[in-house]
């Protein structure tokens, strides 16, 4: 008895005594034994930060030319926004926008796509186009030897593309397969089931790249009609950044574009989106092994007044700097490897949404844990610490943001874009540390409802619908990938297979 | 005056192709701390911000049979405390700063980084510096950082179509080399993953000798320098040498060709060659063959393959050029009404032609070009010169190759580009893969 009691005794020495060659603070496996306790040090005196120059004209044929001087590398970047995106597409033509904007590369009227493309290879230049909902655009970026050619061939896409037949089959064959792809991928599905459910039947809940059909009724009319409509000077932005001079970059635009006829652009009169409705949509893919998540509703469009307090909002939600979901779902749970709340903001409108991924079996626990973040952010008032880091984040990171020329350009582009006033450019980190906890504390209460959430979850349904009445979605309706039609109004295709691309 | 202006302008328009337009020279400094540290400095005024790259020359060809993903999931481990620094501290700090940070691995490389305000600089060496020295590992935190792995594993890889693509190439192509693993690793070795393990994978390999500290941005390199001593030069040198036996691939003997059944909408097919490692001498002219084939939509494979015979959704090929002999592979996804064997001889007949006749001159000058078009654009942020001047003193143990392979690649003849196709496009050392959807019945191939 006695010598077993001693022996344990001993035992439980070395337990401690080996504890105690860990070092002093719990876990910590020391490399370097002495390794000082001690705070961060102080930074060091700052730089003062100003937003670089750039320069704006308007030409007379209304085409607004945005230069940004950058030397540091030979090479000079064009951007051309276009007013009109998928949101113009009419409602049976949905993918016109894109259809229109994927064939600008693709063959001008003095250009075959094969030369146009062979002549941008051996230039070494990059070319892109592609469609949003509110814009259409071309990119184009060549070395400085090549600035003007690369002009001129910016502006014959724009302005003259051919659009011929044999080009129009190829780039709608090649938009069916994407979406064949597309349909395999849950993070697409939930964002175009997620789109429906927050815009309903307006253009922003539509689906942006097209279904089958659509894509299948456009014809040649139809993509020069919207190249006529919308493609005009007094409808674009052409933004000129890098290795040139301002006086380089404006006359040539002028020599190249100057030319180019204004005509009115009259949009069709889109419908106002739903109000917010508690709906949860799942939809099931038997063989996934994560559930993808979103959650949120309507918001703001870009151009409200409470635009920054609601940014503040949301990034505390799930932003850089203080994000409440992923401190609630990876670092203290591990259910996920990201979760964040992005507040998208369109022309016409807005939305809030939290989005995330899990595992199938954790699926029921993480929605849960969404609402309860949406309830807690309105409901009580943010920290002053939360608000502060969400501030001093976005304050802190504006040097980032203006060091690449195209990141320059994108900054004054987005605020030339949207109409808003141009010191916004100079004014941002003021406009940030204005914004108080009481802000906060007023939109979440106004804008939040997380009592109408629109839900979507993608994943093996039959895995985790019993869990939903569990965290208070006792009602939900259930959509096979298979059967998946955006454009019905329960999600269910009435047909066989009416708008899923066919294997 | 004037006449020699013309006579200049006549000899520029008779030059039938044109040079590539040269991008600036980096202006680095590179030294080595007493405790092993290599540091590289470059001063970049341009923007009030710095960017911190400290890359530890350890990957998942280091990984120990059986813990698959142990590199990676050791990364993730490194963001949880250190002796002064909290759980999550470390991402924390940056954002209030406004500043970004992150961390990635490759098979060769795990890359610490971080981008500031650069009056922050002392910060951003204080945090790297005590997670080197002092990391907190423990039972509760690595099991929790562990299944947010697996959640990076399930989104990254098996709940996206063509996910896997890259797991199936090497594995069907790698023997013995480690490279047969993504650096993502399997689930069971990640489960298999013990608190002994990572004990041991910081000691040998989170030492100053095995790592490289490159600073860009808006600093005074010889004040950055003292910093850098003061902060990182006081984390002891390592007790042993770090091990470097890294098992080599045999030469592959045969042609090797599988069909294997994949959930994904469209048939999927692989060429892949094994291929020299970056930095040796016919790793340029591979890489030139890379662009003539696939680069932009008047290459080859794009041109022919996509454009004229629609036989592929999308293809593409080139080299993967890292530390270790690699592979030079094409992958389409099938058009539907054709065969997956069409598609295969039809890449197959790329290569072969690369081998039969010299491309030609006006498709190495595009080739040129788009490659000056490529260092150029690759080198506007910080971030990108940093990871440059890394990757030339980590990989290439040489920082001059941070610039000098510009004129490497403008000497570069359509001959070579000829003589290192002959090289290594060969039927023996090919591996052909099919992959077909689930559930679909395999088309006639014969």
């Amino acid at each position: 008895m006695k010598a077993t009691r001693v022996a344990a005794k001993a035992a439980l020495c070395s337990t401690l005594c080996a504890l105690c060659l860990c070092g002093t603070v719990r876990g910590v496996f020391a490399q370097a034994p002495n390794w000082p306790s001690e705070f961060p040090p102080r930074p060091l005196p700052a730089r003062s930060v100003n937003f670089p120059p750039y320069q704006i004209q308007t030409l007379p044929n209304g085409l607004q030319v945005i230069a940004v001087l950058h030397h540091e590398q030979p090479a000079v970047s064009m951007r051309m926004l276009i007013r009109a995106g998928s949101a113009a597409d009419p409602q049976a033509k949905t993918g016109l926008a894109h259809l229109a904007a994927a064939l600008l590369d693709q063959g001008t009227t003095t250009q075959s796509a094969s030369e146009f493309n062979d002549a941008i290879d051996f230039m070494g230049a990059t070319v892109n186009t592609g469609a949003g909902r509110d814009l259409s655009y071309a990119n184009m970026i060549v070395m400085k030897d090549s600035f003007d050619s690369g002009l001129r061939m910016l502006s014959e896409m724009v302005r003259h593309p051919s659009f011929a037949d044999a080009e129009i089959d190829r780039q709608r064959q090649q938009l069916l397969s994407s979406l064949q792809v597309s349909f395999d991928d849950p993070d697409f599905i939930a964002d175009a089931v997620f789109d429906r459910l927050v815009y309903g039947f307006h253009p922003y809940g539509l689906p942006q790249s097209g279904t089958p059909d659509t894509l299948a009724s456009i014809t040649r009319a139809d993509l020069t009609a919207f190249h006529q409509k919308y493609f005009v000077p007094n409808n674009a932005i052409l933004a000129v950044v890098g290795d040139v001079t301002a006086e380089e970059a404006f006359a040539s635009v002028r020599r190249v574009f100057g030319d180019w006829e204004r005509r009115d652009v009259r949009g069709a009169p889109s419908i106002e989106p739903p109000a917010p409705t508690r709906r949860l949509v799942v939809v099931n893919k038997p063989d996934a092994v994560q559930t993808e998540v979103r959650v949120g509703h309507l918001g703001i469009p870009r151009n409200h007044p409470d635009y920054m307090a609601v940014n503040l909002a949301i990034r505390i939600l799930g932003g850089e700097g203080s994000n409440r979901l992923h401190q609630v779902l990876r670092t203290a749970r591990g259910l996920t490897y990201g979760a964040q709340a992005d507040f998208d903001t369109y022309k016409e409108s807005g939305d809030f949404q939290a989005e995330t991924n899990t595992r199938t079996a954790a699926t029921g626990e993480v929605l849960r844990l969404i609402v309860d973040e949406f309830w807690r952010l309105q409901r009580d008032r943010v920290s002053e610490r939360e608000l502060s880091d969400a501030k001093a984040y976005l304050t802190g990171s504006f040097p980032l943001t203006i060091e690449t020329p195209n990141a320059i350009a994108m900054q004054i582009l987005n605020v030339v874009f949207f109409g808003l006033p141009i010191e916004q450019l100079q004014t941002f980190r003021d406009r940030v540390n204005a914004v108080t906890v009481d802000d906060v504390q007023r939109v979440a209460k106004q804008y939040l409802k997380p009592d109408k959430l629109s839900v979507v979850l993608v994943g093996n349904a039959s895995a985790f619908t019993s869990e939903l009445k569990g965290v208070g979605f006792p009602t939900f309706e259930t959509v096979d990938l298979d059967s998946l039609d955006l454009t019905a109004v329960d999600f269910k295709a009435s047909g066989p297979l009416a708008k899923r691309p066919t294997p | 005056m004037a006449g020699a202006a013309l006579a200049a302008l006549v000899l520029a328009a008779a030059a039938p192709l044109l040079a590539a337009v040269r991008p600036p020279r980096l202006q680095y400094e590179i030294t080595t701390l007493s405790n092993g540290l290599t540091v590289v400095l470059e001063e970049d005024h341009s923007t009030p911000i710095v960017h911190l790259n400290l890359t530890y020359h350890v990957g998942s060809k280091n990984e120990k049979a059986g813990r698959t993903g142990f590199a990676h999931l050791f990364e993730h481990l490194m963001f949880k405390g250190s002796k002064n620094v909290d759980p999550e501290g470390h991402t924390s700090m940056i954002a209030s700063i406004g500043g970004q940070s992150n961390a990635f691995t490759t098979e060769d490389e795990t890359t610490f980084w971080e981008t500031a305000p650069s009056q922050y600089l002392p910060l951003l060496l204080w945090l790297e510096a005590d997670r080197m020295a002092t990391l907190r590992i423990n039972k509760e935190t690595f099991t929790n950082e562990r299944d947010v792995v697996k959640e990076e594993r399930r989104l990254r890889i098996d709940n996206q179509p063509y996910g896997r693509l890259n797991e199936i190439i090497y594995d069907q192509a790698f023997t013995t080399h480690p490279y047969k693993h993504q650096p993502i690793g399997s689930m069971a070795d990640l489960d298999a993953a013990s608190v002994d393990d990572v004990l041991d994978f910081y000691r040998t390999f989170y030492v100053p000798e095995n790592a490289t500290l490159t600073l860009v941005g808006d600093i005074d390199s010889q004040h950055a320098l003292q910093l850098v001593t003061q902060y990182l030069g006081r984390v002891p040198k390592a007790a042993k040498p770090v091990p470097r036996d890294i098992p080599r691939e045999p030469p592959q003997m045969a042609e090797r060709r599988v069909t294997l059944r994949t959930p994904w909408p469209l048939p999927a097919v692989v060429v892949a060659y094994h291929i020299t490692n970056d930095g040796n001498p016919d790793s340029y002219p591979l890489h030139v063959a890379g662009k003539v084939l696939s680069d932009g939509q008047s290459s080859r494979i794009q041109q022919k393959l996509v454009y004229d015979k629609q036989l592929a959704v999308a293809a593409f090929g080139g080299p993967n050029l890292i530390e270790d002999p690699n592979l030079f592979y094409a992958v389409a996804i099938v058009q539907q009404g054709r065969t997956p064997e069409e598609v295969i001889n039809a890449l197959i007949a790329e290569f072969d032609l690369l081998k039969s006749q010299p491309i030609a001159d006006r498709e190495l000058q595009r080739a040129k070009n788009q490659f000056a078009r490529d260092y150029i654009l690759g080198r506007e942020s910080d971030q990108e010169k940093a990871r440059i001047l890394s990757h030339a003193v980590v990989i290439h143990h040489d920082i001059k190759t941070a610039d000098g392979e510009f004129e490497i690649f403008q000497g570069l003849t359509t001959a070579d580009v000829q003589r290192v196709a002959r090289a290594y496009f060969t039927a023996d050392n090919r591996t052909v893969l099919t992959l077909l959807p689930s559930g679909r019945s395999e088309p006639d191939t014969k």
